[in-house]
């Protein structure tokens, strides 16, 4: 640990951005190449299951807030983790090595501004920490589309100091553009980089004159019901191939509510990380065995438009052994 | 290879990187192409994986057939054949009976 700033205050980044969008990705990379230093990371995860924190091993520390969005109803259990950590830290002398830098890493449900409000509103943590930066990532694939649908995404870019567009070289030059300049007109504050899988990639400038394309206005009650987390269990009964059938015809039809899909699932090759947005499937990835592996086999689905029991209904139909479809 | 978090990795379809040996991955398709052709009939569509031909056959009752890479190419192909995508959440997979 480095020593303490002027102030004696820890120093917070709010890492944000839309469900899928690549904050842990990017965080990943940046605990690995240690742009942070010795940092203490906060991971909040809407859905009760963490699977981001298996990925965020670098970090000095780690608390896993699970299963309920800290900017609404977890916000009391992130004001109670950070306290805890303040409090761990005013017992060590000044002088000596202590922690300096958190990072907290929000749901993708979560709006940052009523996080920085929520952390500098309390009246202990006020006077331990100085809230740094707000970096909200950017899915450079899907941003555009989340902007004009939904007002949580659009929330989200207002709050941000830093805006870091990932999977940039998915997308042709002229989406790029457009996006950033839809984002310069949500958020002409924040300077504008790009990462891909959590390297920084070049940006060229962008032409002071383009125009942004308008957005059309939402409401905050939005008609086709809210994102919600859900988790399925997938017992012993279904074979993992056949889960991937199942889930892939799932995307195919429901891609554009099904947000965000992440859950590890025991193979023969050995825990298979999946996580997708939208319709598409990141890369797969075999995960190392480790001690704690109770959540394996629960996968979490946040979307909306389908009921959480006819997933289970439709995955034993669909992908039981021993059942037909009529 | 990026030793952190391992990009890029496994090569193939996401839906076979479950396989650690040529031998799960003969067994899964099998397993699959089952599956498949169990959830297609329905739509008048069949599908078949031998192991053989390297992708997955599949026609329609008139004797249409297309040869398609993976999963995703299956259901974008049943898609077009039959105007509509093949919904896992239809009521016809939720029924109890």
């Amino acid at each position: 640990m480095t020593t303490d700033f002027a102030d004696g205050r820890m120093r917070l980044t709010v890492l944000g951005g839309y469900l899928g969008s690549g904050k842990t990705t990017w965080l990943r990379h940046q605990l690995h190449v240690g742009s942070f230093g010795p940092v203490h990371v906060i991971v909040n995860e809407a859905a009760e299951t963490g699977v981001d924190d298996v990925l965020l091993a670098a970090a000095s520390g780690l608390t896993l807030l699970a299963g309920g969005c800290s900017c609404c109803t977890g916000r009391q259990d992130l004001i109670d983790a950070l306290r805890r950590l303040c409090d761990q830290r005013s017992r060590l002398a000044s002088n000596g090595q202590r922690l300096q830098r958190i990072v907290l890493e929000t749901s993708g449900l979560a709006d940052p501004g009523a996080i920085v409000a929520a952390v500098q509103g309390d009246p202990i943590l006020v006077n331990h920490i100085v809230i740094e930066q707000t970096i909200v990532v950017v899915d450079a694939l899907h941003g555009l589309a989340q902007l004009q649908t939904e007002p949580l995404g659009r929330r989200q870019i207002g709050a941000a100091d830093l805006l870091i567009l990932s999977k940039t070289d998915a997308v042709d030059p002229e989406s790029l553009n457009l996006l950033r300049t839809t984002l310069r007109a949500l958020c002409p504050s924040a300077p504008q980089s790009a990462a891909v899988l959590g390297a920084a990639q070049p940006l060229p400038n962008l032409a002071t004159d383009a125009q942004a394309p308008t957005l059309p206005p939402l409401s905050d009650d939005d008609t086709r019901g809210a994102i919600f987390p859900t988790r399925l269990k997938i017992d012993d009964s279904i074979d993992w191939s056949a889960f991937a059938l199942w889930l892939s015809a799932l995307l195919h039809a429901r891609g554009n509510d099904l947000v965000r899909v992440k859950g590890v699932l025991p193979t023969p090759a050995g825990r298979l990380l999946l996580q997708t947005v939208r319709k598409v499937v990141q890369s797969p990835e075999i995960l190392p065995a480790q001690e704690n592996q109770s959540e394996d086999g629960t996968i979490v689905f946040i979307g909306r438009g389908f009921r959480p029991d006819d997933l289970q209904k439709s995955l034993r139909r669909f992908a039981g052994r021993s059942e037909t479809v009529k | 290879m990026c030793n952190a978090c391992g990009n890029p990795a496994v090569l193939g379809h996401w839906t076979e990187a479950g396989a650690a040996t040529p031998g799960d991955r003969l067994r899964a398709r099998f397993h699959r192409a089952g599956l498949l052709d169990k959830v297609l009939r329905p739509y008048g569509l069949t599908a078949h994986d031998g192991g053989v031909v390297p992708g997955i056959q599949l026609s329609t009752l008139s004797g249409n057939q297309s040869i398609l890479p993976d999963l995703s190419a299956v259901w974008a192909e049943a898609e077009r054949l039959l105007g509509r995508p093949v919904d896992p959440l239809d009521p016809v997979f939720l029924n109890d009976d």
